[in-house]
């Protein structure tokens, strides 16, 4: 009997699941598109997995839930770990390649760059405003070349001329595409063209002044496109590699993660078990207006029965589902905290106990401060009569 | 007069200022989604993110009848030196008839800092003034100890309990009625916080993280993401360059910032000159918690701010220089909610990574 590790990767275009031993040798693998309803599709994914393999050969230990929609995913599958993608595939990547230094992630929405030093992720630079140079900007440009993007990459690789693309914006690129066609290039050489503009931009808006070194790692879903792949060596002039497993090195990392926490914590799984795939799942969302701060508070439910509250910042939602042992004492520890009868006047100075340090006041001019004012005080009590004069108490704001 | 002012951090020390002055005081809106539409909708397009967010607050005080605004100007090159001129324009285009005083830094213009406080003065005496700015100044600085207890309990503690003491003890605060109440009240929550005490764990295992920023987005939680909750949710310590007594400090009370001094010369390392907001002194800060030993520093930038955006192209060589790991988020209406998490969790596991060197 194996012990197995799910690792779960929720990304805005792919879901995959994959599932490892103790060795982390890949056990299962599964690359699906996400067509917008992650529960469905990682119920479907359960099931295969099911189905694939044989429930007297393996016992799954942990589980651990990666990218965008872990949160949700998190709660439905009960997660021993969840964490965010950037984590997951630097863990990855440190363990195939421990040389590593620079890791390139593009996936469908994000694109990422991760500095590594001695198998430790050091540094990381995230896409912000904008998704020229990601997955998805590929994909749609695919689309309306009317190439399949399984190709796309290998075109690249034909083109005879060089053409420039701008690719800043997704809009202006395709324009720009639209002006070079016209113009008489092929549609190889404008792909090329588009490979070079998005590596262009993440360089740009990524990696910026910083130096890249070591090993060079290209993972993520547009790993796939060798035309990408070679837009990048050309521009730092050196090989990148790309991972056997590249589109799924998130959730593989998550996995080994889960490994992990389950190891360091000495802990049993919290996994809802394959059982959940019969289950339906539900999620509400509703504003608390008990306090100025207007939460939006959202409730996962399963077959009728709630499952996971968040988004209170107060923890009164959330306080009131007793999930698991943790959150049952921490609620029994707040009753008693509330219980306790008003503090004595006696107890008033005790308090100095937990360190913080308070802003730098100047002792001396605070006090120098606060006794004009008492002084001023004790005058003004004296002549009551003259205490509007301005010029008097000047020298109070000086 | 019947006045308000933008909201930005814990505003009640601003509503009991005003309250205690004899003002009829109405409570600005949090900033939330309704408010930052507004403020997006009737703001110039390459405004920066906190004027946005102040001209939506504005707005919909005028459906209360406000005649009177309170701010606080800006001083160096910093476009918040035109906040209330440009605000007051906006609201005139949209038909509403409001003054604005604007309280500048008495450092920049000591005369026009005496008219305005004359001004909000309004009959108190000058005795009055003087209580009431020596009971604001106590009731700020117990609330800012409390607040920085609450930082440093949050990281071990469920957010929700120590968030809810927080809550109960802002609203103590504001029932405060004399100075002599603000010791009892501030003790009777510090009691309350140390029974967590226990749960802070040995020196060598406390991660602590540095805020710093453009003020409004640092202080103001509900424009910010509430970053500094998703800090603590990850054991991490939290401690912001600005709180409130800073704001109060700067614009009102002329005798006490030399502390802020000294760190603005430090960050005279990085930016030579005076550039408006507070890029030299955020930069100061910086350098300034790395010498209390923290691990790593979040820089909050609102979107369109000059100063913040000349202080983030300079974090790379002070991150390289002092060896602290820096993490610039940008924020504006369009910043998401699950995009700054991704961000903040990467960067405090890399922080902790760095720690766990575990062999796999």
């Amino acid at each position: 009997m194996k012990n197995l590790y799910l690792g779960v990767d929720i990304g805005s275009v792919s879901i995959n699941i994959i599932a490892i031993d103790e060795e982390n040798k890949l056990q299962f693998k599964l690359y699906t598109r996400n067509s917008g309803n992650p529960i469905e599709l990682v119920k479907k994914g359960l099931v295969k997995f099911k189905n694939e393999m044989n429930p007297k050969d393996y016992k799954i230990k942990g589980v651990g839930v990666t990218g965008s929609g872990r949160q949700l995913i998190g709660y439905v599958l009960g997660a021993d770990t969840v964490k965010n993608e950037i984590t997951a595939h630097a863990r990855a990547s440190t363990y195939y390649h421990p040389e590593a230094g620079t890791i390139f992630e593009i996936g469908g929405q994000d694109s990422k760059l991760i500095i590594v030093e001695d198998g430790i992720a050091v540094d990381f630079a995230m896409n912000t405003v904008c998704a020229a140079g990601t997955g998805s900007f590929l994909d749609h440009q695919a689309e309306r070349l009317g190439i399949p993007i399984e190709d796309f990459g290998g075109l690249a690789l034909e083109a005879e001329r060089d053409v420039r693309i701008a690719g800043r914006c997704t809009v202006f690129a395709e324009s720009d595409m639209i002006s070079k066609q016209q113009y008489g290039f092929t549609k190889a050489e404008i792909i090329k063209g588009l490979s070079e503009a998005l590596v262009r931009n993440y360089m740009n808006n990524l990696v910026r002044n910083r130096v890249l070194e070591g090993e060079y790692i290209f993972q993520g879903g547009v790993a796939a496109n060798i035309g990408i792949k070679a837009a990048f060596e050309e521009e730092i002039d050196s090989e990148v590699i790309v991972p056997k497993h590249h589109e799924v090195m998130g959730a593989i990392g998550i996995a080994m993660l889960a490994k992990r926490d389950i190891k360091r914590n000495n802990q049993e799984s919290s996994f809802r078990g394959f059982d959940l795939t019969e289950e339906e799942f539900e999620t509400n969302s509703f504003e608390c207006g008990d306090c100025a701060n207007n939460c939006e508070v959202i409730k996962v439910v399963a077959d009728g029965r709630v499952i996971a509250v968040t988004g209170d910042r107060c923890g009164k939602w959330a306080a009131s589902l007793i999930t698991d042992s943790s959150t049952a004492a921490a609620l029994s520890f707040n009753k008693k905290a509330d219980q306790k009868p008003e503090l004595a006047e006696s107890d008033i100075n005790k308090s100095e106990d937990i360190e913080v340090e308070l802003y730098k006041v100047d002792l001396e001019k605070e006090k120098k401060v606060m006794q004009e004012l008492k002084e001023l005080e004790e005058l003004e009590e004296e002549k009551l009569d003259e205490s509007d004069k301005d010029e008097k108490e000047d020298n109070v704001y000086v | 007069m019947r006045l308000s002012f933008p909201y930005m951090g814990p505003t009640i020390v601003y509503k009991k200022l005003f309250e205690l002055l004899g003002h009829d005081v109405v409570m600005p809106p949090r900033p939330n989604k309704e408010i930052i539409d507004l403020g997006v909708k009737y703001s110039p397009e390459f405004a920066c993110f906190p004027f946005k967010v102040i001209t939506g607050i504005y707005l919909k005080l005028m459906e209360e009848n406000v005649e009177t605004l309170v701010t606080s100007g800006g001083h160096g090159p910093c476009r918040a030196g035109y906040y209330g001129e440009v605000h007051k324009k906006i609201l005139k285009d949209l038909g509403y008839e409001v003054e604005i005083i604007v309280i500048d830094s008495p450092h920049d213009d000591y005369k026009y800092f005496y008219d305005v406080i004359k001004k909000l003065k309004g009959d108190s005496s000058w005795l009055k003034v003087a209580q009431v700015i020596k009971t604001i100044y106590e009731m700020t600085k117990a609330m800012d100890e409390i607040e920085k207890k609450v930082e440093t309990l949050r990281a071990y503690n469920d957010n929700g309990i120590i968030n809810q003491i927080w809550m109960e003890a802002q609203t103590d605060f504001y029932q405060i009625k004399s100075i002599n109440e603000i010791k009892r009240i501030k003790n009777k929550y510090l009691n309350k916080l140390l029974q967590y005490k226990e749960s802070i764990p040995e020196v060598d295992q406390r991660y602590k993280i540095g805020i710093i920023g453009e003020i409004y987005v640092v202080l103001e939680q509900s424009i910010n993401n509430q970053i500094e909750e998703k800090v603590n949710y990850f054991g991490f310590e939290v401690e912001r360059s600005q709180y409130l007594a800073d704001w109060i400090r700067e614009n009102a009370f002329p005798f006490i910032g030399r502390d802020l001094e000294e760190i603005k010369v430090k960050g005279e390392e990085f930016i030579e000159i005076e550039i408006g907001g507070h890029a030299q002194a955020n930069i100061g800060h910086a350098i300034d918690f790395k010498e209390k030993g923290f691990d790593g520093i979040i820089h909050l930038k609102p979107f369109g701010c000059l100063p913040e955006l000349v202080s983030q192209s300079v974090m790379d060589d002070l991150s390289e220089k002092y060896e602290i790991p820096v993490l610039t988020i940008s924020i504006d209406e369009q910043t998401a909610d699950a995009n700054v998490l991704t961000r903040v969790e990467a960067f405090l596991d890399m922080i902790k990574e760095k720690d766990l060197r575990e062999v796999m």
